[in-house]
């Protein structure tokens, strides 16, 4: 032990940095492993999570309707502490960007990083243009609000409030302002699907909306929505990984209960 | 030959970006784990170029602000009176911003009208709190007895009337916040961190490309 310790210290790498590290080295090999395997043997049936299925029945809801669909990415941005969970955001809007381009549903997205700004504008492009219809992209689709949360919750209140929205999907960075949003909306009655990663979050979110998803749920958009082989990978290397960890545990707490 | 060199210049448009993605990405991970000096240096330089576009970004926020809300009164859509007023604040801040970001302007606008602005709207977040869980009272399924069940032992217990009526109800509260609860967000933030993982690897192999571009997303 105080051998590997002196070689991590050499390398300049703390306990935790190197804990770390293990536990992200494995992820590529995996990856590529479980992606590879999926090619070649079709994709696996991955459960069900009702929050993927609302949003998909809201989105077929405001496109007949004629009525617009809010998606909030959260409060954080690119280049944060929270970068992937505005990332899971990201492939949500994808999602809902392809199906707006297809069937011309038009969909308000709230920014309140403004790194998200171009990004958000970014996606809502290229679905249009894949489609051949860029003509019909409106790149105020995208909206920033303010960079301040309080603010930013307050714009997002009044889009839901005075806005022709039949669906409401939140999923992203939030902290308490996230209330504030939601209650607006479940007020009116709007189907809502949203998560977040934060704890001190969730049982806000699973009170008042319809649809929560709960911590990881987030990142597994691309694999129940946009069906990549890739994302389908990457769930099973967490899947893996988080076996790996529960076993740890165990034979930690064991080994430590019985020295 | 024309095809050939827009299918070359598509390909620089996906392949460029994915490969500065790809060495950044990587330089900033072996930045963060090792301690070498130049490597700490770069990456310290590269944390402060992300801070300028990042400003760089915020520009782009206010034009979009002041397009959507141009649009708006120029439509005449509802609410396009508030509009105005958003805009004329939004350039009264900006030219009483031009002397620095504490100029006395500024300040005043801060402390006189957005501070006590937002402090109001956030004060509304204890009537939204009373809302929210009293929907979450509402029994829909075996989950939310669940969750009704530890609301009300954690409220009992944390009032005196909790051990006035058994000193089951406090020890029961501590052990539901310090059992059930612990371990569900452990659980909860050790998923997160593989999910985080995930995401980064997917980006750093080029798999996800947030940074877009013709053709761009993902794969």
């Amino acid at each position: 032990m105080e051998t590997i310790t002196s070689i991590l210290n050499n390398l300049g790498m703390g306990e935790q940095q190197a804990l770390m590290f293990a536990l992200l080295l494995p992820f590529f090999p995996l990856l590529l492993i479980f992606n590879r395997r999926i090619r070649e043997r079709g994709k696996p049936v991955l459960r069900s999570i009702p929050g993927y299925e609302a949003l998909r029945e809201y989105v077929g809801q405001a496109t007949e309707s004629g009525r617009s669909l809010h998606v909030s990415m959260g409060t954080g941005g690119i280049g944060t502490a929270v970068t992937v969970e505005s990332l899971a955001g990201l492939t949500i809007l994808e999602h809902i960007a392809a199906q707006a381009a297809a069937s011309g549903l038009k969909p308000i997205v709230t920014v309140s990083d403004p790194s998200l700004l171009p990004v958000a504008q970014d996606v809502l492009r290229n679905a249009y243009a894949a489609c051949g219809r860029l003509d019909e992209y409106d790149p105020t689709s995208v909206r920033f609000i303010s960079s301040n949360k309080v603010a930013y919750a307050a714009g997002v209140t009044d889009i839901l409030d005075h806005g022709e929205v039949a669906g409401n999907i939140m999923v992203g960075n939030f902290s308490d302002e996230f209330l504030l949003m939601s209650e607006v909306a479940a007020r009116r009655e709007i189907g809502q699907v949203a998560g977040t990663t934060a704890p001190q979050i969730l049982p806000f979110v699973y009170a008042s909306v319809d649809h929560s998803l709960i911590g990881e749920e987030i990142f597994a958009a691309g694999a129940y929505l946009l069906k990549r082989t890739s994302h389908i990978a990457s769930l099973a290397t967490q899947d893996w990984l988080r076996t790996a960890v529960i076993i740890t545990i165990i034979v930690g707490v064991l080994a430590r209960s019985l020295a | 030959m024309r095809r050939m060199v827009d299918a070359v210049a598509l390909g620089m448009k996906r392949s460029v970006p994915m490969a500065i993605a790809m060495a950044i990405g990587s330089l900033m991970l072996v930045d963060f784990f090792f301690d070498e000096r130049h490597i700490n240096a770069l990456g310290s330089f590269f944390v402060e170029s992300a801070v300028i576009v990042v400003a760089f970004a915020l520009l782009l926020g206010l034009l979009n602000v002041l397009i959507v809300h141009a649009r708006k009164i120029a439509r005449r859509e509802e609410g396009w009176l508030y509009s105005i007023f958003l805009v004329i604040i939004a350039l009264v801040v900006l030219v009483g911003g031009i002397p620095g970001p504490e100029s006395s302007a500024v300040t005043w606008i801060f402390d006189n009208v957005q501070f006590p602005l937002q402090a109001a709207t956030f004060s509304l977040l204890a009537f939204y709190v009373a809302r929210a869980a009293y929907r979450g009272f509402r029994l829909r399924s075996l989950e939310s007895l669940a969750f009704i069940a530890a609301v009300i032992v954690v409220l009992l217990g944390q009032v005196p009337v909790g051990s006035y009526l058994s000193e089951f109800v406090p020890a029961a509260k501590e052990w539901i916040l310090d059992v059930p609860s612990t371990a569900g967000v452990r659980g909860i933030i050790i998923g997160v961190a593989l999910g985080t993982i995930a995401t980064g690897v997917r980006v750093l192999m080029g798999i996800d490309r947030p940074y877009g571009g013709e053709g761009g997303s993902s794969q």
